[in-house]
Order: C-alpha cells, then sequence, then structure tokens
C-alpha cells in the first residue's frame, strides 16, 4: 500500500482565466514602463548627481521646529483637522444613519442621501481643496471646508458599512414599543455602533491631518502652504526641517489613535 | 378587545401565514397559541401591533382598525402593546435600565431620548418595572452580563414599562431552560392576572401551554383550528393542532428528560 500523500489526486492545472491575467498583468507593467521611458539607470544618476533638494534633506534645518510662522502653521493645521473631522463626523453620522433600511423615513429620502454621499465620496480630498479655494479664496476656510467634506466621505462610508452589519433585533422592540425613527436609531442603533463610530471618527483626524499638509499646497491654508513657500524660494533645507516635524506630529496621532481605537472595539 | 374578523396574510412571495381567521380576545384574558414552526403564530401575533400587515380582513384593538392606522396612529397602538421576544432582542452594550427605558419612548419628548435625559418620572416607572420581575439590583449592569433568563425578565420589564393593555409575547422561552421558562411563564402570568393586561404568548410545548392557559388557540397552517380552555385541551387535540401524534420534542418536560 502506498502512502496517502502518493495517492492524493493530482493539483488541478491553473485555469486559463489566471494564466492569461498573469501574463496580461505582466505585459502591461513592461508597456507603461516603456510609455513613461522609466530606466533605473536614470533613477540613480539622478540621484546622485550634486542636488540641492537632496542636500536640504541630508542637512535639514531644525531651526523650523521653533519659528514662530511655522508653529503656527501647525496649529493652523491641527485646527483644521479637528474642526473639519469634528463638523464632518456629525454630519457623516446622521447621513449614514438616514440612508439605512431601517433608519430611511421613506425610499426617497433614502435614495437622495445615499446618491449625495457617493457623489461626495467621490471626490478626493485634493479635489474638494481645489474646489473652496476657488469658490472662496485662498486660506483656512477652503481647507476647513474641504477637511469638512472629505470628512464625510471617508466616515459614512466606514459608519454606513458598519450599520448594514447590526443586529435588528432591538430594532424591531423600538418599533414594536411606539417608537419614532430617531427614538429608534438613538436607543437601538446607536449604542450598538458607538465604539466603531468613535473609532472611524479618530480614523478620519488621522486621514485628516494628512490630508491638510496635501491641500495647503493648492492654498488651502495649514502647514501645506508653509511647504510650498519654503519650496518656492528653493530653501530646502528649512523645508525639510517642517516635513520631518511634520512626520513626527502624524507619528505621533497616529500612535494615539490606534492605541485608543483598539481599546474601543 | 381584540377581534380578528376573516383575516388572511399573504407574505410578499406567496406564502400563506394566515387564511380566514375569526377570533375574539377580551380584555384580561391569558392567551396561549400553539401550532408547529410555520403555523402562523408569530403572523398572528405581528399582526395586532401591525408589524405584519393585513392582506384581507378587519382587525379590531379596542376601537382602533388596525388596517385603517397611519403612522402617528400605528405608533400611538403600538405604545399601548408591550412585546416580549424570542431571543430578548435588548441592546447589549447598554445598560439594564437604558434597555427598559426604551419602553418609555413613547412618551419621552425625542429631544430629551436624543440626550438621554430621561424625567425622573419615566425612569420611575422603569425602576418600578424592574421591581416587578425582580431584577432592580442588576439595573446599572450591562445587558451583555445577563444569563438568559435574567435577560427575558429585563425584556418583560420593558414591555411592562410601556404601562400597556396588552402583551404580546412570541416564543418568549424557546431559548431559555425548563426551569427557566417556568420562572418566566410564571412572571407573564402574574402580570396578566394582577395588572389586568391581556396577554398572548406563542410556546411550542404542550404541557408549558397547559400549565399556563386560561385560553389555548391551535394553529394549522394559518387556519384557527382549535380555540379552547387549556382543560379542553388533551392529546387528542393537540394531535389535531399538529397533524401527527405527540413526541417528546413537543413537551417540555420530556423534552428536557432526554
Amino acid at each position: 500500500m502506498t502512502a496517502p500523500v502518493d495517492r492524493l489526486p493530482p493539483r488541478p492545472p491553473p485555469g486559463r482565466f489566471a494564466i492569461g491575467s498573469a501574463i496580461g498583468a505582466a505585459v502591461l507593467t513592461v508597456l507603461t514602463a516603456n510609455a513613461v521611458d522609466f530606466s533605473l539607470t536614470g533613477l540613480v544618476t539622478d540621484l546622485t548627481r550634486p542636488n540641492s533638494v537632496i542636500d536640504g534633506l541630508l542637512s535639514p534645518d531644525w531651526t523650523q521646529i521653533w519659528s514662530r510662522r511655522s508653529r503656527s502653521a501647525f496649529i493652523e493645521t491641527l485646527q483644521l483637522a479637528v474642526l473639519g473631522t469634528t463638523g464632518g463626523a456629525i454630519v457623516a453620522l446622521v447621513l449614514a444613519l438616514y440612508a439605512t433600511d431601517y433608519g430611511a423615513p421613506n425610499r426617497t429620502v433614502k435614495y437622495v442621501l445615499r446618491l449625495v454621499n457617493a457623489v461626495i465620496r467621490s471626490l478626493p480630498d485634493l479635489l474638494w481643496a481645489l474646489l473652496f479655494v476657488s469658490a472662496v479664496g485662498v486660506g483656512a476656510l477652503s481647507g476647513l471646508l474641504a477637511l469638512f467634506f472629505f470628512s464625510i466621505a471617508v466616515i459614512s462610508k466606514l459608519t454606513a458599512d458598519t450599520l448594514d452589519g447590526l443586529d435588528r433585533a432591538p430594532i424591531e422592540a423600538a418599533v414594536a414599543s411606539g417608537a419614532t425613527t430617531t427614538e429608534m436609531l438613538r436607543t437601538a442603533v446607536l449604542p450598538q455602533i458607538l465604539p466603531s463610530y468613535v473609532s472611524f471618527v479618530l480614523y478620519g483626524f488621522e486621514i485628516n491631518l494628512r490630508a491638510s499638509a496635501v491641500i495647503g499646497l493648492v492654498g488651502a491654508g495649514g502647514i501645506g502652504e508653509r511647504i510650498q513657500f519654503f519650496q518656492g524660494r528653493g530653501e530646502w533645507d528649512k523645508l525639510w526641517g517642517l516635513v520631518i516635524l511634520f512626520f513626527l506630529v502624524v507619528f505621533v496621532v497616529e500612535r494615539v489613535s490606534i492605541f485608543l481605537r483598539r481599546r474601543l472595539v | 378587545m381584540i377581534r380578528f374578523s376573516d383575516v388572511s396574510v399573504t407574505y410578499p412571495g406567496g406564502v400563506r401565514a394566515l387564511s380566514g381567521v375569526n377570533l375574539e380576545i377580551e380584555d384580561g384574558e391569558f392567551v396561549v397559541v400553539v401550532g408547529l414552526s410555520g403555523a402562523g403564530k408569530s403572523t398572528l401575533i405581528r399582526a395586532i401591533n401591525g408589524l405584519v400587515p393585513l392582506t384581507t380582513g378587519s382587525l379590531q384593538v379596542d376601537d382602533r382598525e388596525v388596517t385603517d392606522l397611519d403612522r402617528t396612529g400605528l405608533r400611538d397602538l403600538r405604545s399601548d402593546i408591550g412585546m416580549v421576544f424570542q431571543g430578548f432582542n435588548l441592546v447589549d452594550r447598554t445598560t439594564v435600565l437604558n434597555n427598559v427605558l426604551m419602553g418609555r419612548l413613547h412618551s419621552v419628548p425625542t429631544w430629551r431620548t436624543l440626550l438621554g435625559r430621561y424625567p425622573a418620572a419615566d425612569v420611575a416607572i422603569a425602576a418600578q418595572a424592574l421591581e416587578r420581575v425582580e431584577i432592580l439590583e442588576k439595573a446599572r449592569v450591562r445587558a451583555n452580563q445577563l444569563s438568559g433568563g435574567q435577560r427575558q425578565r429585563v425584556g418583560i420589564a420593558r414591555a411592562l414599562a410601556q404601562e400597556p393593555k396588552v402583551i404580546l409575547a412570541d416564543e418568549p422561552v424557546a431559548s431559555l431552560d425548563p426551569p427557566t421558562s417556568h420562572i418566566v411563564m410564571r412572571y407573564l402570568k402574574e402580570i396578566s392576572a394582577e395588572l389586568g393586561i391581556t396577554t398572548l404568548v406563542n410556546l411550542h410545548f404542550l404541557d408549558l401551554a397547559t400549565a399556563y392557559a386560561d385560553r389555548i388557540i391551535g394553529l394549522r397552517a394559518g387556519e384557527l383550528v382549535f380555540d379552547g380552555p387549556g382543560s379542553e385541551c388533551d392529546a387528542d387535540v393537540f394531535e389535531s393542532i399538529y397533524g401527527r401524534s405527540l413526541t417528546a420534542d413537543d413537551t417540555m418536560d420530556k423534552q428536557a428528560a432526554l
């Protein structure tokens, strides 16, 4: 008698679709690399050539940490992230709750809210910033509005997914007791999703903090504007000092947020 | 009084859950509804508080015609009818007291509910309901910390906090062990007798049904096949309701002995 391992049925051959996809992916990678003239040698020679940007990175100007203007730019960034996230989180919760099967007062409201959510979600942070810089002008207000809408997008999506997987039994109990939809959402739904929701808000805050650096580049206030200012003047050592500082702040916020979120869920 | 007149319910998809049911239930009666699963017990109970709409027929609760009620009218009707569920339907993540206060939602202003600031009078009613099922000391405990029997008592307290005229209990002991089932049934019976609350209980265990019911209603394939006092309900009647001879699965005590 042969060992069971020798009597295993033969491994089925890979399907045509799998082979086709693998070949397709490889061909596409090579073609696109050719199309954009990618070459490793070019990368190495460009980076090793005397280069003021790299020089700045090697000797960053740490004094940016204590500069008054950089500090106020940082504070503005944090303010934008906090305000944008808080406002967005509240609106996102309402939008998500009333767009559910059980929370929508009627079909029309449900589909309108879902459409609004989908539209808000489809725009990236930078586009929101550009939109508001054009609409209300350069400055922190446009940054705040951009982060507000961006938070709605992130938080409403995550919250909506949690709401779909909810225990529906308490909802039935609330409805059977004669509660209104709003009362039902507050007493039967909110306690169930609260830990997840708070975790999503913290996550939204992390994302907004990072996004606030990017949206500053198009003039929406905060640290990004300061980074762009140094870039314009070619003061790379100061720029890198600022970027490293920003990295530290994001890192700390992220660690704290991850720690809090672990304890929540 | 609850009056079913020629009530039929057909679910979307064509399943006929009730057909041509005529039934009158007087105030303060303690009625047990028996039948196999799928016989229409849940539908019968859920028709009374409008959770399941009728396909044809008429259903009156006191002087209200359930089929005529709009959204507000339905909420008003439901505030008079407490409901107890097989799976307890508690919010696990919040306290026992908050769960029982759900029974007060119909009288608390929405803004107070949103803030979670319930009026003292409503908290007093909730506490009294918890005292009635002897679980007041667990009021500040999270619902998920309780045993099944305790959770169902909280479920009864929540229904009681509505100060209802009717209590509907849908398989309230199906998730509980036999001793706990008897405790829960005793509370339901006592509450009905002492407060004069009309009570309908769905059960599938025959011995429990005959032990507690003033009146038993038998459903088979959506039709009312028996209506009479518990004492008249012997093995032959049950066989007619179940459409087969009885087995140990049909009585809780025998099943527990298995």
